[in-house]
């Protein structure tokens, strides 16, 4: 079944955010570009509670950077998404697509 | 040139809360994120505002973890709270056992010190209660590795819940007021200690994790 797992809705938004920030993601940027896009408070625990779960599916892989004083002598854990989380993510995608197909959505619950 | 801000650190009681709930394998990463965005808030937007954005972040982290803590291993954890409270059952009745044993092996000392007897039988009576609850809370924290903070709180959530029932079926309805409710207080001891249990063994494991090794 795992090969054709559907991403969870926060899920999803992580991938899309590891996407978009490339060689930049990490706890922080990906925590903050949520914030920004979605506009909402995310807790950094929701977001390695689920980064975890992707890693363990396969779907993100991790390494971490040099320790920075900033961070109190800590590394950074950076995050890129591997070709089997874009396949999800391309297989999440198509599926919703297909579920709001022909649905009018906005005029029709507004 | 350092800011005011570079001297400011995150509240402490918030760190340490963090850190007892925290994946030993993320400790590092999610305590780093916190501190950079911690000391970037305290710089743009001033301190008060950035430890009330760290204390939102400890509450929110806090119940993630133990949600995501008690979801990863369900049945480990609930064999240990389950076990928890049957040990819980079973050396609750200890220190009246062993009171009753003691004051009728040395009547004759008792009847001459009776103060003694009478602080035994009270004050002595709740101090056994914590100890041992406490301890269950270490057995519990110890069966369950590397949750010990989501069993023991289970286990004394668990516990304060079913004190709750008892207090709004019966007790608060049957008993006087002032007593009804040092009964309660007397009853959520315990769970409490289970939890402090719970937070020593935490405690100890980080200790242990973080010592170099090769000693």
């Amino acid at each position: 079944m795992s090969g054709r797992d559907y991403l969870g809705e926060f899920e999803h938004i992580i991938v899309l955010a590891l996407l978009r920030l490339e060689d930049r993601a990490y706890g922080v940027t990906v925590r903050q570009e949520i914030e920004f896009r979605i506009k909402r408070e995310v807790s950094i625990g929701a977001v390695y509670a689920t980064l975890d779960r992707l890693e363990t599916k396969g779907y993100v892989k991790s390494h971490h950077g040099d320790p920075t004083p900033e961070r109190g002598g800590r590394s950074k854990r950076f995050f890129r998404v591997t070709a089997k989380g874009v396949a999800a993510v391309n297989r999440t995608h198509r599926a919703l697509q297909s579920m709001t197909e022909g649905l009018e959505l906005i005029r029709s619950h507004s | 040139m350092t800011s005011q801000a570079d001297f400011v650190q995150p509240p402490r009681i918030a760190v340490w809360l963090v850190n007892l709930f925290i994946p030993a394998e993320t400790a590092e990463s999610i305590l780093g994120d916190l501190l950079e965005e911690f000391s970037h808030l305290a710089s743009n937007s001033g301190v008060v505002d950035a430890r009330s954005w760290y204390w939102r972040q400890t509450a929110k982290t806090i119940v993630h973890l133990f949600g995501t803590g008690f979801r990863a291993a369900p049945w480990s954890t609930t064999a240990a709270v389950v076990g928890g409270y049957l040990l819980g059952s079973v050396v609750n009745g200890l220190p009246d056992k062993v009171l009753s044993a003691v004051t009728d092996r040395y009547l004759g000392y008792w009847s001459n010190h009776f103060q003694a007897y009478m602080f035994w039988a009270t004050d002595g009576m709740w101090i056994a209660h914590l100890i041992l609850s406490m301890l269950v809370g270490c057995m519990v924290a110890l069966a369950a590795k590397g949750r010990e903070m989501v069993a023991t709180m289970t286990l004394g959530i668990v516990l304060c819940a079913m004190v709750g029932v008892a207090y709004f079926a019966w007790v608060a309805k049957h008993w006087p007021m002032n007593l009804a409710l040092s009964w309660m207080l007397f009853q959520c001891a315990g769970p409490f200690a289970m939890i402090v249990g719970g937070v020593v063994v935490r405690r100890h494991r980080s200790a242990k994790r973080t010592q170099p090794s090769g000693a």
